[in-house]
């Protein structure tokens, strides 16, 4: 059967409205279960950074996290606050962003109130090589942060060159670079600036 | 002249197996073959769009014009597969998270074109979701072969449960990319060997 021109145009226009009618439906109604989940790995990941249990259902996690952890503004950063049950502040974790090998590493780093120790370390969102960059965020990797010293003139770097005693993945990716550099940028930049206003 | 439903599982899961005998969809393979849950959910993935994209085609055949056929083929796919990385969002967080861009990328799989383009486009509906399902578990049958030497001997587990009882050191390689590649060649050899001893001498 030979189809003509205005059959070939007509016949794509049909399917691809159908399948992307299709496909808006499928969005449309995942979409808020989605949302949930992402909300919902949010804010285990500040649970994690200040080592708060991070297990039970979504309810508790909620639940938990509204008891904990509150959002405010210190010098212009807009971060959360682990508050302890007499509303002392106990920790912040403090978002960060920036370019990974393919596309933007983001995530919480915590740090205590007196800035002198990082509390943990967590992405939410990154698009790097599963497998090999991707296994940033591995445990192994991630607990290294955890408890490390720093100072207002700290520079994280691996191996023998930090005074730290971090590892990088492996050698085989930039995602390990763009990690530190991201890091460092957070401690110079945003870090820093918190550090004035805690010292009274 | 169709075959029947026991010829196409014999042809597509063993003597013409997709990676093992066409070499086909070897990327995802080296990709995600770490761990045996991510795997099987990705062999799952590429069953389920496989199946549905063939039944789609060859419902549609006498009414795709020629032309176009493989862009309207690509656009089914295409749509499946977002279906796909959606239900996983929005149900499976985790693994979605682990399989990341190669979910997207099984639109780019070599193996769900091929039997759109070899079979669907000639054959009726149901032999052909028939096709490409059992094409698909050819696929996650080797995946999971794969994964099952990489997880064991990398991490000492299988689907996540420890299994490391005699503690032995498990090897970083393994869960490195190049293992994949060292494991697909052999087990390429070996079954190759098995489908067809003599080919070598034929030359």
């Amino acid at each position: 059967m030979k189809k003509g021109r205005i059959y070939t145009v007509v016949f794509m226009l049909i399917v691809s409205a159908v399948f992307t009618l299709l496909l808006a439906g499928a969005n449309k109604f995942y979409l808020p279960k989605i949302q949930e989940n992402e909300r919902l790995a949010e804010q285990t990941a500040i649970l994690y950074v200040f080592d708060i249990d991070q297990s039970g259902s979504a309810t508790q996690i909620l639940d938990r996290f509204d008891k904990n952890v509150k959002q405010t503004t210190i010098s212009e950063v807009t971060l959360y606050e682990y508050v302890s049950t007499e509303g002392q502040p106990l920790a912040y974790a403090v978002p960060f962003t920036g370019p990974g090998l393919w596309g933007r590493i983001s995530g919480y780093m915590g740090v205590s109130t007196k800035l002198d120790r990082i509390t943990g370390l967590v992405f939410t969102n990154h698009s790097e090589t599963p497998g090999l960059g991707g296994r940033i965020d591995e445990l192994t990797y991630r607990e290294q942060f955890k408890d490390l010293q720093i100072t207002a003139e700290t520079t994280l770097a691996y191996g023998e060159d930090g005074a730290s005693q971090i590892d990088a993945i492996t050698g085989a990716t930039s995602t390990s670079n763009a990690v530190l550099r991201i890091l460092n940028q957070l401690l110079d930049d945003t870090i820093s600036r918190l550090e004035g206003t805690d010292n009274d | 002249m169709t075959e029947n439903i026991k010829e196409v599982i014999s042809r597509n899961v063993w003597k013409e197996n997709q990676v093992l005998r066409q070499i086909l969809g070897i990327c995802s393979c080296l990709a995600v073959t770490n761990l045996m849950i991510n795997s099987l959910v990705m062999g799952l993935g590429l069953t389920f769009v496989t199946a549905f994209s063939s039944l789609t085609i060859s419902l549609l055949r006498n009414a795709i014009p020629n032309r176009v056929r493989m862009i309207v083929q690509t656009l089914i796919i295409a749509a499946y597969v977002i279906l796909v990385d959606i239900f996983l969002k929005a149900n499976m967080t985790d693994i979605s998270k682990a399989l990341g861009p190669y979910v997207g990328l099984i639109i780019t799989n070599c193996i769900i074109m091929g039997r759109a383009e070899a079979y669907a486009q000639k054959n009726p509906p149901l032999i052909s979701m028939m096709d490409g399902f059992f094409a698909g578990l050819g696929y996650t049958a080797v995946l999971l072969i794969i994964s099952l030497f990489r997880e064991l001997l990398g991490f000492g587990t299988i689907f996540g449960f420890n299994v490391n009882f005699l503690g032995f050191e498990t090897w970083t390689i393994m869960v490195m990319p190049p293992a994949a590649f060292f494991l697909i060649g052999t087990l390429i050899w070996v079954t190759s060997n098995i489908f067809a001893p003599n080919k070598g001498k034929k030359s």
